[in-house]
């Protein structure tokens, strides 16, 4: 079974398809973020972490790296960096969720469709999801054999 | 240091296309809002803002002023749920998110003259301004904003339905 596992993660179909989920999840996510700023600058506020002046930059620029990053997972330009980047987003969504939940502030998440009268949802299920993401890009950073369907030249 | 650089690539590339897009983009917005509720209503300050926010009407006692003149006509821009839910005394329903399909039956029971107050619920909202923004572009010139807006109007113990 272990081997069975082993064996999997090496497989450059299982690297491509990992990298592909994500690439495409982030692709997605960005999308109407990029269509309407100032609703998602509304909810970065409304997570009442940032401070003032960072708020309409994060609004600019995160959706950006979202997708320069979830695109150059998929035409595998430099992955395991494209892994790295979207991991470090992962992880300040990660904290910025916990910190959130912790101390009972409602929020909305505003991590795909962006909509500035949706209620906030619990975000218990969207730190999971985030943490399955998280491993995701691990494992691409990590893969070692060649890849699939890739520019790189690792 | 092969990441480093990688991860520099990847994120001047990202950033050259944030700011170019917004540079450009209708939609864009300015580098720093404005998010300080007792400044006023937060907002993201869009580029092409054509609302300023000379029309602001900054507190409940001036909002109550005008109110009792009688000479205005308060409309709420929040949902239909909301504003059934309670609104000012006597204010009309015109939702931001249904403007296109009230807009006409509007213009028919009030002629461009009118004095209009927008509101919605209070300085974390936008609502009222692209009401505002939308009755002017119909050709509304007397409007003024009142940015606390239902929850403040509420709490002052002013007239609601």
């Amino acid at each position: 079974m272990t081997n069975f596992v082993k064996n999997s993660l090496k497989n450059s179909w299982i690297e491509l398809a990992a990298r592909w989920i994500l690439g495409a999840t982030f692709i997605y996510a960005s999308y109407s973020k990029i269509l309407a700023p100032a609703v998602f600058s509304k909810i970065i506020y409304g997570y009442g972490l940032f401070p003032e002046i960072l708020i309409n930059l994060l609004a600019i620029i995160l959706p950006f790296v979202e997708l320069i990053a979830g695109l150059a997972l998929i035409i595998g330009f430099y992955p395991r960096s494209a892994a790295l980047i979207i991991n470090a987003m992962l992880l300040a969504f990660i904290i910025s969720l916990s910190i959130n939940i912790i101390r009972g502030h409602e929020f909305d998440c505003g991590c795909f469709a962006i909509d500035a009268n949706s209620q906030s949802t619990f975000s218990g299920p969207l730190l999971i999801r985030d943490i399955i993401y998280f491993s995701l890009g691990i494992y691409v950073f990590l893969f070692r054999n060649p890849r699939r369907l890739c520019m790189c030249s690792n | 240091m092969k990441l480093l650089k990688e991860v520099s690539i990847i994120l001047t590339i990202s950033f050259v296309a944030a700011f170019a897009v917004n540079y450009f983009s209708p939609a864009g917005i300015a580098l720093v809002g404005q998010w300080d509720t007792s400044e006023g209503v937060v907002t993201a300050k869009k580029k092409n803002d054509i609302v300023g926010d000379g029309i602001e009407i900054g507190t409940v006692d001036l909002a109550r002023k005008l109110y009792d003149t009688g000479g205005y006509i308060f409309v709420d821009a929040r949902s239909t749920e909301d504003y059934e839910e309670g609104h000012i005394k006597g204010a009309l329903s015109l939702p931001v998110g249904q403007f296109e399909d009230k807009i006409a039956a509007f213009m028919e029971r009030h002629p461009p003259e009118v004095s209009i107050v927008t509101y919605c619920s209070g300085r974390t909202c936008e609502d009222s301004h692209y009401l505002a923004e939308y009755l002017m572009a119909s050709g509304y010139d007397k409007i003024s904003i009142f940015i606390d807006g239902f929850p403040g109007w509420e709490v002052e113990g002013h007239p609601i339905d």
